[in-house]
């Protein structure tokens, strides 16, 4: 026991990966795309001031936070290697990035249909580089855990 | 850095007088938050920093993610394992 502690480092270094958990997935983004896609419809049915108000400031949140969810792929997930092999994912988030701006700024129901179709073609390359393997908890692992 | 570093291991690390060379294993502040040390491996050293790459590139954020690192922020090299007992052993 006075060995073991006599020898123990005094020093912690991380040899492995990054601070963050790793786990990256377009649903995020697509989640919140979604959230502006039905504000933006109920904002349409509604004849409610205030409840239009509220619509209005909750859509830019949502998708401030799908844009946010777009940048951490773009600049944490995806990688040099994954950008030489799809070489489009980089105008992909950059356009994806753009429309969530647009969808900030807009009560039109196409401009979020745009975001959530641009986002799947986001996801669709997460898919064949690996994402959902690489960076998801896979089912029943909690359940042997 | 999985095989050659696994979480819990105990090394001794030593200064690097000499500057790090390619393929040694440094210990080295983290660029984009300098209290936070890491291990690497050095890829290559040109122009007064290193660029430091993970063992496993899938699983790694390394140069790749924050660029090569300022020769400042490399503290030593990793020299020898001396614990778990199973795995104790030189690291370069």
């Amino acid at each position: 026991m006075f060995l073991s502690r006599l020898l123990k480092p005094t020093v912690t270094a991380s040899a492995h990966c990054d601070l963050p958990c790793g786990v990256y997935d377009p649903e995020q983004a697509r989640i919140e795309a979604e959230s502006c896609y039905k504000i933006i419809e109920k904002y349409k049915a509604s004849n409610d001031e205030l409840f239009k108000t509220r619509a209005i400031v909750i859509k830019e949140e949502r998708a401030e936070l799908a844009k946010h969810h777009i940048d951490v792929l773009w600049s944490d997930y995806f990688k040099p290697e994954h950008v030489q092999k799809y070489p489009e994912i980089t105008e992909l988030c950059w356009k994806a990035a753009k429309q969530c701006s647009k969808v900030k700024g807009s009560l039109e129901l196409g401009d979020a249909k745009t975001l959530l179709e641009m986002i799947d073609k986001i996801a669709d390359v997460w898919t064949k580089a690996g994402g959902p393997q690489a960076t998801r908890v896979q089912n029943g692992v909690a359940a042997r855990a | 850095m999985e095989p050659a570093l696994s979480a819990g291991d105990w090394i001794v690390v030593t200064g690097v007088g000499r500057g790090p060379r390619v393929g040694e294993i440094v210990l080295l502040r983290d660029p984009r938050e300098p209290e936070r040390l890491m291990l690497k491996r050095v890829a290559g050293v040109a122009d007064g920093a290193c660029t430091v790459l993970g063992d496993r590139p899938e699983e790694s954020t390394d140069s790749r993610a924050f660029g090569p690192v300022p020769l400042g922020n490399v503290l030593g090299r990793a020299l020898f394992r001396y614990a778990p007992i199973g795995r104790i052993g030189w690291l370069w």
